[in-house]
């Protein structure tokens, strides 16, 4: 209903849905990865290449399109571990409809606890908790130890005389995934110099994915948090362990929960906009033309005049709009009205303007052919007029034609009343002559003429004739 | 077999009357003029029109060859009317229509007892398709109409 209202077909909102619902998946699957900012570069690139093309940069807008199609088999390259973590690590249920929460089971106390005595005995470490990013593209791989995280265990891994105790470990889940990782160091010129280089390499990491990485100093026993760009120095065990709970989702909290579902509205209205915009940028930038043959339709003020001739009975409209909304655009939706309001019995000329023109939103009209319509109007009158046959061609010279019957003799036609004034015979088509040897019957059309007038009974469109010839006599001249 | 000369003009009007003194003078009783006289002014009494022919020509005072279809080289075609009785003087018009276009009102007088008269047109190579003649009274009363076509 709303569809036909604003003149867009089922089709195009099912459309628009779908690819706004593909779309927010994606966000939500690969949010907080670089997965998700290439993406939306490249959609930067297909809005200029978009523009590029509608401003005439022919080899811009080409060249744009080879980018894109290269960035894409970039993108399946570079962040294949991403895209496989996203697409094995999910049942189908939560790929095309849950909303994923990492780290929930992550042991939070124990991490806490953890930190807390690595930083009493001065040991330092480098905890990384990855979210939805995957670091494989980011980070040196370590060594796999998929351990059960456990306070010993940690305190054992960053203890000075382990040979991987320089690296970083990864804990995902109630697991230790990886040790002696080496991350990428920050090139930032901004950071505190007491910053040695697990704080840089924290800070590296956080740039680049959403993990959360924790850092203990070696030399004062002090420790860091390190989540997206911030920093935080952590003095309390609590702030830590809240921070831990927020970063593995469990905060469900009444203003977390609104606060993620505003995230996850906001984007999905941004998707269903972008959508939009791309489909009409697709529907609109491609403008279509297309010729519409539209039967005339008169519109009568006095409903006893009727209209007897019309030089058209349609007119060709020459329609622009975008592709999808020229594709349905069905005759019965176009609607040409002509207004009789002020016109009386005879002659008239009508203009064929835009404003006689109805059609659905987002298509307008280019050209009208004819513009100017003739039309007789006339109030309708009946009258028995009598047939004549019109002989044409040769009849032979010895013959003479003396009598015609014509049956019927007289028919009832239907026709404006100032045109039956003058008429007052009807005539046969041509009947010829030629050929014509002895008396006999033809059957004749009768010429309604002018095109105004008709039989009232369609059927009585003819004429029977009875004709008798007979022989010139010789003393005839 | 002789016949009528051609007139000059488009249109030739000529009367040609048949009156029978005889019978007029005979078959009238002395009375009956004056009751006439006093009907005319109430009842018009309209000539009976007996024959009406479309014709090649008139020859002796008869239509030649009648028929609905006339050949253009024939180069005029008459209408020949024959009225009886008559019962005054009185007009009587032949309107020739080609097609339903009116192309000439030939006036014509009639004289009683009875009377005949025709009117005739010349024929031209344009004037091929269908024709008409109304025979009206002067009261405007259609009485027949002649209906024919001009051929090649």
């Amino acid at each position: 209903m709303m569809a036909q209202f604003f003149g867009i077909g089922w089709q195009n909102v099912l459309d628009i849905a779908l690819n706004t619902y593909i779309l927010f998946r994606l966000y939500v699957l690969f949010r907080g990865t670089n997965v998700l900012r290439v993406l939306l570069a490249m959609g930067a690139l297909l809005v200029f290449r978009q523009v590029a093309f509608a401003m005439g940069l022919i080899i811009t807008s080409w060249v744009m399109q080879g980018v894109i199609a290269v960035a894409a088999l970039v993108i399946i390259v570079v962040f294949r571990n991403e895209i496989s973590l996203v697409l094995k690590t999910r049942d189908l249920k939560s790929f095309f409809w849950g909303i994923p929460r990492q780290q929930l089971k992550t042991p939070v106390g124990i991490i806490v606890e953890s930190v807390y005595e690595l930083a009493r005995k001065k040991i330092g470490a480098l905890i990384v908790l990855p979210l939805s990013k995957g670091m494989e593209s980011v980070v040196q791989e370590g060594i796999p130890w998929h351990g059960k995280l456990s306070k010993e265990m940690l305190i054992s891994i960053f203890w000075p005389d382990n040979p991987v105790h320089d690296g970083a470990v990864v804990i995902q889940g109630n697991q230790i995934t990886d040790v002696g990782v080496i991350l990428p160091l920050s090139k930032r010129t901004d950071l505190p110099s007491r910053f040695g280089t697990r704080h840089r390499a924290a800070v590296g990491l956080a740039e680049q994915t959403d993990a959360l990485i924790i850092v203990v100093s070696e030399e004062r026993g002090t420790i860091t948090l390190v989540r997206n760009r911030q920093i935080y120095d952590i003095n309390d065990s609590r702030v830590l362990e809240k921070l831990l709970i927020q970063h593995a989702g469990g905060d469900t909290s009444t203003g977390d929960i609104k606060k993620r579902t505003r995230d996850l509205a906001i984007a999905a209205t941004v998707c269903l906009v972008c959508v939009t915009g791309l489909w009409i940028s697709f529907s609109r930038g491609v403008e279509t033309l297309a010729t519409q043959d539209v039967p005339i339709e008169f519109v009568k003020s006095d409903q006893n005049m009727e209209v007897f001739s019309s030089s058209a009975s349609s007119v060709r409209l020459l329609v622009s709009g975008s592709r999808p909304l020229i594709r349905a655009l069905g005759p019965e939706r176009i609607n040409v009205k002509l207004n009789l309001a002020n016109t009386t019995a005879g002659e008239t000329s009508l203009s064929v303007g835009r404003n006689a023109v109805s059609l659905p939103p987002g298509i307008s009209v280019k050209s009208i052919e004819p513009s100017m319509i003739h039309v007789f109007l006339d109030v309708p009158l009946k009258k028995e007029i009598p047939v004549q046959a019109f002989w044409a061609g040769r009849l032979s010279p010895d013959l003479m034609m003396t009598q015609v019957a014509i049956t019927p003799k007289k028919i009832i036609v239907v026709g404006p009343s100032q045109v039956l004034e003058d008429i007052n015979t009807l005539f046969t088509e041509p009947i010829s002559l030629d050929g014509i040897a002895e008396s006999g019957k033809i059957t004749a059309g009768i010429a309604f003429t002018p095109p105004t007038i008709r039989p009232e009974d369609p059927k009585k469109s003819e004429v029977q004739l009875e004709y008798t010839v007979r022989k010139r006599n010789t003393t005839d001249s | 077999m002789d016949k009528i000369p051609k007139m000059k003009t488009s249109i030739g009007i000529c009367g040609v009357f048949l009156v029978c003194l005889l019978s007029a003078a005979a078959g009238v009783p002395p009375g009956w003029a004056q009751d006439t006289d006093v009907e005319i002014e109430s009842v018009y009494n309209p000539p009976v029109l007996v024959q009406a022919e479309m014709c090649e020509s008139i020859e002796r005072f008869q239509p030649v060859n009648p028929a609905v279809v006339f050949s253009i080289s024939l180069g005029r075609v008459y209408c020949f009317t024959s009225f009886d009785p008559v019962f005054e003087e009185t007009v009587m018009f032949h309107r020739w229509f080609r097609k339903d276009l009116l192309i000439s009102n030939a006036r014509l007088v009639l004289n009683p007892p009875k009377w005949a008269s025709f009117s005739s047109m010349q024929l031209r190579p344009v004037d091929k398709g269908p024709w008409r003649v109304e025979i009206v009274d002067s009261r405007d009363n259609l009485i027949k109409t002649l209906r024919f076509s001009i051929s090649d």
